[in-house]
């Protein structure tokens, strides 16, 4: 049999062949239903990692903007990057949203209710699942514009933030490079969202690789400017350094898109005139910078302290 | 939040529901035999030409549908969006929508035999709601355990059994009353449930049986060895022979229907979940886990695929309209 839909057919060939067994054989299959959701989005994770390594591997050689003698710094954000794609990040995700899900629509269930998704509040949208997608990019990359922006705001909260602005070698692994803390932030304001509007629809696979994968090349550490209107429809590698610059860590920042840049020149956060400046936090302890997982957390926390 | 429905479409769909505006849908017999495939994976549904085993359209739900149900009056079929909180109207002949109305969580629902309600087990928020089946007004809700799955109905009627996928339990709920009768431990994630020759056959989709229980007090009387994840229990129209989807081991078991003996496994990867039987003797089987669904021919044990979807779960052949002996196995009212 051919594949009719690669990432179903991979998730559910893992699905029958590791997670229903496993499942099994702890007594948890009241999750079954639900596991083949999880394995999905750990396939999206996976293919993820591999578009962004062929793609970026290549051009970060051919056309970097700093050259490293040592890349030992850069193995912790690989570390970050299994994490928060296919380890235990997304699984935690999934099933805090789904418990606050449970209670949330509950009430509403109680009290009358049917809980709110885009097409129920706009039901132009319903039909036009490709449209609908899209919206919810669109909402979701806005709500991450602002959740990005006040992070830097608050001192304390930058505090957290520094993990990811700490690093002086920025490669396309640093995207995922947070501190859990930020992390747990990230995906309360998350789920406050999608509980507003619902989740999107997950059968759009090639849809949620190219945004993801936009954000893993914006910290590429590639030579490369998407040209003059380029640059204003998409968050590239040139445009996101200007926003980890050395001179542009902390409360101060721009550029905070993540993948379109329209939010930043709606709200005067844009600079289009920063050409790849060296990245950092001068400001941010030295083990946040250079040290492995475990001091960049444990940094995290003491700079969190100090700052409150 | 709204309790509006979506679309101009929807208008249509109570009175449509109702039986009171059916015009629009074709005269029977007239469109030929359809199977509608429910994507859960793909927030929409499949139409199949059974004669020629081609999709020949789709039409889109909000996220999930997973379950069905025929109206009583055979007019309309239900198909169930859990996670899209809604309850679509299908033209049951020719599998276009009608509409839909939004009510919370409906996983698996069926309508009791004297077509009075309509049970819907809310597997994600943990409450089962019973139905006026004429107005598709609320009744009653129960919170008789955590992830509701499958139901069945005694035939008068009576009482509803539910399997609590998490609790590990089987509550029999008093249609009459209102109150829920018994809730008793039957095994590791029970799911499918079967009203069969005055006992309750309940696959334990934890293990690797269904338990027999007794519908006076919810004891398990006697286990059947199925296979791994024992999922959904299906009575073949000439009531000669049970098939049992087995998830984890991806197969399916038959049972003689009289004795609950072993007659024979058949091996279906691809994680078989909902199944329907034709008038030619054929299963047609929702592949949940493969985007297909396979069209066994017992007789031969020859199996064909159809690619439809990324995650087909409940299956609707369109002959059980005139098959009386299919509907009857499968307690439609």
């Amino acid at each position: 049999m051919l594949p009719a839909h690669p990432f179903n057919d991979l998730a559910g060939w893992v699905e029958q062949v590791a997670v229903l067994p496993l499942l099994y054989r702890f007594g948890l299959m009241q999750w079954s239903e639900l596991s083949f959701g999880w394995t999905l989005v750990a396939i999206y994770g996976v293919t993820q990692m591999l578009l962004a390594y062929a793609v970026c591997v290549p051009l970060e050689r051919a056309m970097p903007i700093e050259r490293w003698e040592s890349r030992r710094v850069v193995l912790v954000d690989v570390f970050y990057t299994f994490l928060a794609r296919v380890g235990v990040l997304p699984v935690m995700t999934f099933v805090l949203f789904y418990a606050a899900q449970v209670r949330l629509d509950g009430f509403l269930a109680d009290h009358g209710y049917v809980p709110p998704m885009l097409e129920t509040i706009f039901p132009p949208l319903f039909g036009h699942p490709v449209i609908t997608f899209a919206v919810y990019a669109l909402i979701l990359d806005f709500a991450d514009y602002w959740r990005h922006r006040l992070s830097h705001r608050f001192r304390a909260w930058y505090a957290l933030h520094a993990v990811h602005h700490a690093q002086r070698q920025m490669t396309f692994w640093s995207d995922d490079r947070n501190h859990v803390l930020d992390e747990v932030i990230g995906f309360l304001w998350f789920m406050a969202v999608g509980l507003l509007i619902g989740i999107p629809p997950l059968q759009f696979p090639l849809l949620v690789l190219i945004l993801r994968f936009v954000e893993s090349f914006s910290h590429a550490n590639i030579r490369l400017s998407f040209g003059r209107i380029g640059e204003r429809l998409l968050v590239s590698p040139r445009f996101h350094r200007a926003h980890h610059g050395i001179l542009a860590a902390g409360e101060r920042s721009i550029n905070y898109g993540a993948v379109f840049p329209f939010w930043d020149m709606m709200f005067g956060t844009a600079d289009f005139s920063k050409d790849f400046a060296p990245t950092g936090d001068p400001a941010a302890p030295e083990a946040m910078a250079s040290g492995g997982w475990v001091a960049q957390q444990w940094s995290g926390l003491v700079h969190l302290v100090r700052s409150i | 939040m709204t309790m509006l429905p979506l679309s101009r479409r929807a208008l249509l769909a109570a009175p449509a529901f109702l039986g009171l505006a059916p015009a629009f849908a074709r005269a029977a017999g007239t469109t030929p035999p359809i199977c509608i495939v429910l994507d859960s994976g793909g927030s929409r549904v499949s139409v199949i030409d059974m004669t020629t085993r081609k999709v020949i359209h789709t039409e889109p739900t909000l996220r999930e549908p997973g379950h069905w149900a025929l109206t009583p009056d055979r007019k309309t079929l239900l198909i169930a969006d859990a996670s899209g909180n809604a309850l679509f109207f299908f033209n049951p002949e020719t599998g276009h929508e009608r509409g839909h109305k939004l009510i919370p969580d409906p996983y698996q629902l069926w309508f009791s035999p004297d077509g009075k309600f309509l049970t819907v087990n809310c597997l994600r928020l943990n409450h089962v709601d019973i139905y006026h089946a004429d107005t598709l007004s609320l009744a009653h809700r129960f919170r008789a355990g955590s992830m509701p799955s499958h139901l069945s109905y005694t035939p008068d009627s009576s009482t509803v059994f539910v399997s609590m996928q998490d609790s590990g339990t089987l509550v029999a709920i008093d249609l009459a009353t209102m109150r829920v009768r018994w809730t008793a431990p039957v095994g590791k994630t029970p799911a499918g449930v079967m009203w069969h020759d005055g006992v309750v056959l309940v696959a334990i989709m934890g293990s690797d049986h269904v338990a027999v229980v007794d519908p006076a007090t919810g004891r398990v009387m006697r286990t059947v060895l199925t296979d791994k994840g024992a999922h959904n229990i299906f009575l073949t129209p000439d009531r000669s022979e049970l098939y049992i989807t087995n998830r984890v081991a991806g197969s399916l078991t038959v049972l003689d229907a009289k004795t609950l003996g072993f007659k024979r496994r058949i091996p279906m990867p691809g994680g078989p979940d909902d199944l329907c039987f034709a008038p030619d003797g054929r299963l047609w089987i929702a592949l949940r886990f493969a985007s297909r669904v396979a069209v066994l021919d017992p007789a031969s044990g020859a199996v064909d695929h159809i690619t439809v979807g990324r995650s087909p779960h409940g299956i609707y052949l369109s002959t059980l309209l005139t098959d009386t002996a299919a509907r009857t196995a499968m307690r439609l009212a």
